[in-house]
């Protein structure tokens, strides 16, 4: 699970690139997210044709939850796979619209950059950067890449173990930039304890009662966002006594199925480039 | 000079040190001291052989769990290994990579070349350091042939190994075709493999014009030496085919006076018949090559 920061973090947060290449899928009828999906085109969805071996298997269902992804550290490079076993839980909001400038002798060229943050409120959180020349371009490609970012949040006790885990596991803390975002566990009721933004990111986690401290330049929204990102993803990577147990160690969902990776799709590719 | 009968490893070491296997580099990485013998005292040092050849070992059990061989990719940039990664592919199903490896091949899901091994063997971390990058953020584990001055990082498995000269990468990939072969059980143990190791060698693009110029005059020999009633068409038939072929195929059928300037090229089949039929497989390029490999 510690390992899932590294495979993942390549796709968020840089940005450029890796959401654009949207397969033709053209116009993805989803407006600006504030919370939830708005019914989108139908037949489009459907048409999602798996190009990693991990998207294959998600397709034919073979792996029904993310927790078989995060055991095994796959990288996930299609969003529809995140679609597909999170589907219809999965909320996004955008935290801001960030003009970015750029001088040139013509005058200033300026962009947009959006901060999205996905979740399902119960342990899974992603939050995607895009910047593009429209705004509604850039909320999609971060959206994409949100859900591209999805990881796990370990969520434990303030005290007695009665009823579900409500809190963070432990103190951590995450560090962005200046920004160092550090959560502290909170006995039930106490609500989340903390600024507005991180607020909102830890409402997507799932985390009910936290307190929280900051500091740095927390004015800053894209660090101050990325810090309680990376803080959440470290709550899987804490080694608590419960882990002390020996790993039972699975086949990797690749060597399992590996009967059905190995027929050929090369009729669905060929479509694919034609069309 | 031992004169008892050697077994399979020792064989086999006999094979690498005549191909140098055993030299390294004059630098060594700290995490390649554990095979190095000695160092000579000209610099160079000198890998113990006995564990390259378990390493060997370790990687062709690796190999061989991979239940679908085209899932492991093979390459090598430089020269000196594509020929030997081909023929090593084709040997044992696996899917090989000769030349440049375009950036991006295992992460970059858009591009044309995209695919997701399971397993990948290379022949030089130093100048393959592209695939190696890559295949840490795709989770696919590494096989590699390290010389001692070739950094470890991200390799799973090293082969200490001469990854320098062409005799050295041959011999090694076509030793760990035999054991992966050996132990899927397409080769019996204990019976040489008729794939000789020449095969893996790298050719200078001049060596193998020559090469092909000499088959040349040895066709034409065929019809002056045969008159019809003396050979059969079954004896005929399976050196027909003979003069490209890579295989030297043993044939029993002997020429009469020797027909053969080809026929005292150096290479030997198994089991020694008196004078084969020169034409046969010149495919050999001529190699300085030391005895002690039968």
């Amino acid at each position: 699970m510690a390992e899932r920061g590294g495979g993942d973090r390549g796709g968020f947060g840089r940005g450029f690139g890796r959401g654009r290449g949207d397969r033709g899928r053209g116009d993805r009828g989803r407006g600006r997210g504030r919370g939830g999906r708005r019914g989108g085109r139908r037949d489009e969805e459907e048409k999602w044709v798996p190009v990693t071996k991990l998207g294959r298997l998600v397709k034919e269902g073979k792996i029904t939850s993310l927790e078989q992804i995060y055991l095994h550290s796959l990288p996930v490079k299609e969003h529809q796979i995140i679609d597909t076993l999170l589907g219809g839980r999965l909320k996004d909001e955008v935290m801001k619209i960030m003009p970015v400038q750029k001088q040139t002798r013509a005058g200033q060229r300026t962009r947009f950059k959006a901060f999205v943050v996905v979740g399902d409120t119960d342990g899974h959180v992603g939050l995607g950067v895009k910047c593009a020349k429209e705004v509604a371009t850039a909320i999609r490609g971060a959206i994409i890449l949100a859900k591209l970012s999805v990881i796990p949040v370990r969520r434990g006790y303030w005290g007695n173990k009665i009823g579900k885990p409500h809190t963070v596991p432990c103190k951590i803390t995450g560090k962005c930039g200046s920004v160092t975002v550090r959560m502290v566990p909170a006995p039930r009721g106490a609500g989340i304890v903390a600024a507005r933004v991180p607020k909102k990111v830890l409402q997507f986690a799932g985390i009910e009662d936290v307190f929280t401290s900051s500091r740095g330049s927390t004015k800053t929204l894209g660090n101050f966002v990325k810090a309680t990102f990376e803080c959440l993803m470290k709550t899987y990577g804490f080694l608590t006594p419960d882990f002390w147990t020996e790993t039972r160690f699975n086949k990797s969902p690749f060597q399992e199925y590996t009967d059905l990776l190995s027929k050929p799709t090369k009729a669905i590719l060929i479509e694919n480039t034609e069309s | 000079m031992a004169t008892r009968v050697l077994s399979q490893k020792e064989e086999d070491i006999q094979m690498m040190l005549s191909a140098a296997v055993h030299l390294g580099a004059r630098n060594c990485d700290f995490q390649m001291e554990r095979y190095v013998y000695k160092r000579r005292s000209d610099g160079v040092h000198i890998i113990n052989l006995g564990k390259t050849w378990e390493k060997l070992q370790l990687a062709a059990r690796v190999i061989v769990a991979i239940e679908n061989p085209q899932d492991i990719i093979v390459q090598s940039a430089r020269p000196y290994g594509q020929r030997a990664v081909l023929n090593f592919a084709q040997y044992t199903g696996a899917y090989s990579i000769a030349g440049r490896h375009t950036p991006g091949t295992f992460t970059n899901q858009l591009q044309t070349s995209f695919s997701e091994p399971r397993l990948l063997i290379l022949t030089d971390p130093r100048t393959d350091h592209q695939p190696i990058k890559e295949s840490a953020l795709g989770n696919i584990p590494t096989i590699a042939f390290c010389d001692t001055d070739s950094p470890m990082r991200y390799v799973d498995i090293g082969i200490p190994a001469n990854n320098k000269g062409k005799l050295s990468i041959g011999c090694l990939f076509w030793l760990l075709a035999r054991m992966v072969l050996q132990m899927r059980g397409t080769i019996p143990l204990g019976r040489k493999w008729e794939v000789m190791v020449d095969l893996f060698f790298y050719r200078d693009p001049e060596e193998a014009k020559e090469q092909e110029e000499e088959e040349a005059p040895v066709a034409p020999d065929y019809g002056a030496m045969v008159p019809n009633d003396q050979w059969t068409t079954e004896q005929w038939m399976p050196d027909g085919g003979a003069v490209s072929a890579v295989e030297p195929p043993v044939t029993g059928v002997e020429s009469t006076a020797g027909q053969a300037p080809v026929g005292a090229e150096r290479w030997d089949a198994a089991a020694a018949p008196p004078m084969v039929a020169g034409a046969v497989a010149p495919g050999v390029p001529p190699v300085a090559a030391p005895s002690g490999w039968e």
